[in-house]
């Protein structure tokens, strides 16, 4: 016994021969080889059974010529530099190489390589144990295969459902653009009867709805040219439909003034809003002012806890003091869309004038744009 | 109305806007020249009475010809081309030599105020569009340069 136990001492000291190593290693299912290094081009100088049937050579066939005769064109040459560089340099080395069999089918060769030294430490033999990793690339390769499939599919359905966007996209402007013809129809069919209809009740009342027509066209068209169909300010409607009023008003007797806030108010409650606002201004216009009598009309709007809060106030003859008018169609609207709006209206007389007080809450989409009102977002940028 | 009339040429394929359109001018002090339907009708029509100011819909009754009429009607040095339509979209980035569109749904206060724009260009005059939200401009300056009337 030396002092220095080693495995191989140590298999000496058990009782193993290496006999029984030869008999083990030819018997393994692990294909295996053993080259000679001191001889020209480190020849094969042993392999076991598995390895043959591994490779499909005869054992004559191997034997003392290098391991390259497996390497073939898919094999990659920096794995084979690799393995070369530590062989010359006497490491051991696990590397993975396309190999081919006698047939001429490849495989992936999963390799271990080691040098074997003997007592006085000299490399005396390279041994290489093998594995067939080709099942494991099979594997890697289908998982790629998959996975570009999904990719492709992924990228057909992103292209699909971009063509359904730019469809609708086309769709909703077909639709906004012919809703704007008719608006311009219908508006223009109601002036040409005013025209021919003789001066009185009838023909104000179609010039009446001509206007209110007028109102929601601006609506329609204020909706669509911010690239946001969902909402709506009201200051840009309101500045818009002041300009309008004031058109059709001798200016120098009647005063018209708006201090509307920013307010982002969702497409539904656009029209309802406008209509209102139209209606209330209107008739202060109309009703307030009798006998060429000067008068001031001021519309505010804000947000309040409640939602929001509309004043309309003129200084004009007050409810009692105007007209009656029998059919009051246009405060019977104000009351039907206040309601509609789930608000509520106030009128009084404010001694002089007239005031009314609205507070509608907002729905959840106004208020959602209530909150990007604060980091105003490109839909309100102004042109 | 002090200023002249304008004699003005309505290319709209829609029988009751271009009616309405005529009537609305007439109140203005201006001369409807001619309406027009379709494309050919409206170059035939723009050739023959060479109107100071053209309204020009995109879509005729041939299709959304509008801008070739545009372009063939600012060709007359004398045109001033306003499109008039609710499909703005369409407009090209050169405005195809108009100097800009009222967006239908229009009211009358919009286009008296592109009338007097217009004619305050013709004559040489500082114009302003200001609150005509429903009347835009050509954005490229340079369409302006061109199609300054010649007198």
């Amino acid at each position: 016994m030396t002092h220095r136990e080693t495995p191989a001492t140590r298999a000496r000291g058990l009782g193993i021969n290496a006999g029984a190593f030869v008999a083990a290693f030819t018997a393994s299912p692990t294909p295996m080889v053993l080259t000679d290094p001191r001889q020209r081009d480190n020849p094969i100088v042993w392999v076991n059974d598995a390895f043959l049937s591994l490779t499909g050579y005869a054992w004559e066939e191997v034997s003392g010529r290098n391991c390259r005769m497996l390497q073939g064109p898919e094999t990659d040459a920096r794995a084979v530099r690799r393995l070369r560089d530590a062989v010359s340099a006497g490491r051991p080395i696990e590397i993975e190489l396309v190999n081919y069999r006698k047939d001429g089918t490849s495989f992936w060769n999963g390799m271990t390589v080691a040098p074997v030294h003997d007592e006085t430490g000299q490399i005396v033999h390279f041994y290489s144990a093998q594995a067939d990793m080709t099942g494991k690339y099979r594997n890697e390769v289908a998982m790629k295969d998959a996975h570009d499939e999904l990719e492709r599919r992924v990228g057909e359905q992103t292209a699909d459902l971009r063509a359904a966007l730019e469809q609708k996209t086309a769709l909703l402007h077909e639709v906004d653009h012919r809703v704007k013809n008719n608006l311009q129809v219908i508006s223009s069919l109601m002036l040409l009867k005013a025209r021919r209809t003789p001066r009185g009740e009838a023909r104000d009342a179609l010039q009446g709805m001509a206007e209110r027509i007028g109102a929601l066209s601006t609506v329609h068209r204020m909706l669509y040219s911010t690239g946001d169909v969902t909402r709506f300010d009201l200051r840009e409607f309101a500045e818009d439909f002041v300009s309008e009023l004031v058109a059709g008003l001798d200016t120098d007797r009647t005063a018209v003034s708006a201090e509307i806030d920013s307010i982002a108010v969702s497409a539904a409650m656009a029209a309802p809003l406008a209509l209102m606002m139209h209606e209330l201004a209107t008739n202060a216009v109309r009703h307030a002012f009798p006998d060429s009598r000067p008068g001031r009309i001021t519309i505010t709007a804000q947000r309040s806890e409640d939602g929001l809060r509309m004043l309309i106030e003129d200084d004009g003859v007050g409810l009692a003091g105007g007209t009656p008018n029998p059919a009051g169609f246009g405060r019977s609207l104000v009351e039907m869309v206040v309601r509609q709006l789930r608000g509520v209206i106030a009128w009084s007389d404010v001694a002089p004038g007239t005031r009314v007080e609205i507070v509608v809450p907002l729905d959840a989409i106004s208020l959602q744009s209530a909150i990007t009102d604060r980091a105003p977002g490109p839909e309100w940028a102004s042109p | 109305m002090t200023e002249t009339p304008l004699r003005i040429l309505v290319v709209e394929d829609e029988v009751l806007i271009a009616l309405e359109l005529e009537c609305l001018l007439d109140d203005l002090g201006h001369i409807t020249v001619g309406v027009a339907g379709s494309s050919a009708e409206a170059i035939a029509l723009g050739r023959a009475t060479s109107p100071d100011v053209a309204f020009v819909d995109i879509h005729l009754i041939d299709g959304p010809t509008g801008v070739e009429v545009a372009r063939a009607l600012s060709a007359d040095p004398h045109t001033t081309v306003v499109f008039m339509t609710a499909n703005a979209k369409r407009i090209p980035d050169d405005f195809a030599g108009a100097v800009g569109v009222i967006a239908k749904p229009y009211s009358e206060r919009v286009v008296a105020g592109a009338l007097r724009y217009v004619a305050d260009r013709r004559a040489g005059l500082a114009a302003t569009v200001e609150g005509l939200d429903g009347f835009r401009l050509a954005s490229a300056t340079a369409s302006a340069e061109r199609h300054l009337p010649v007198r």
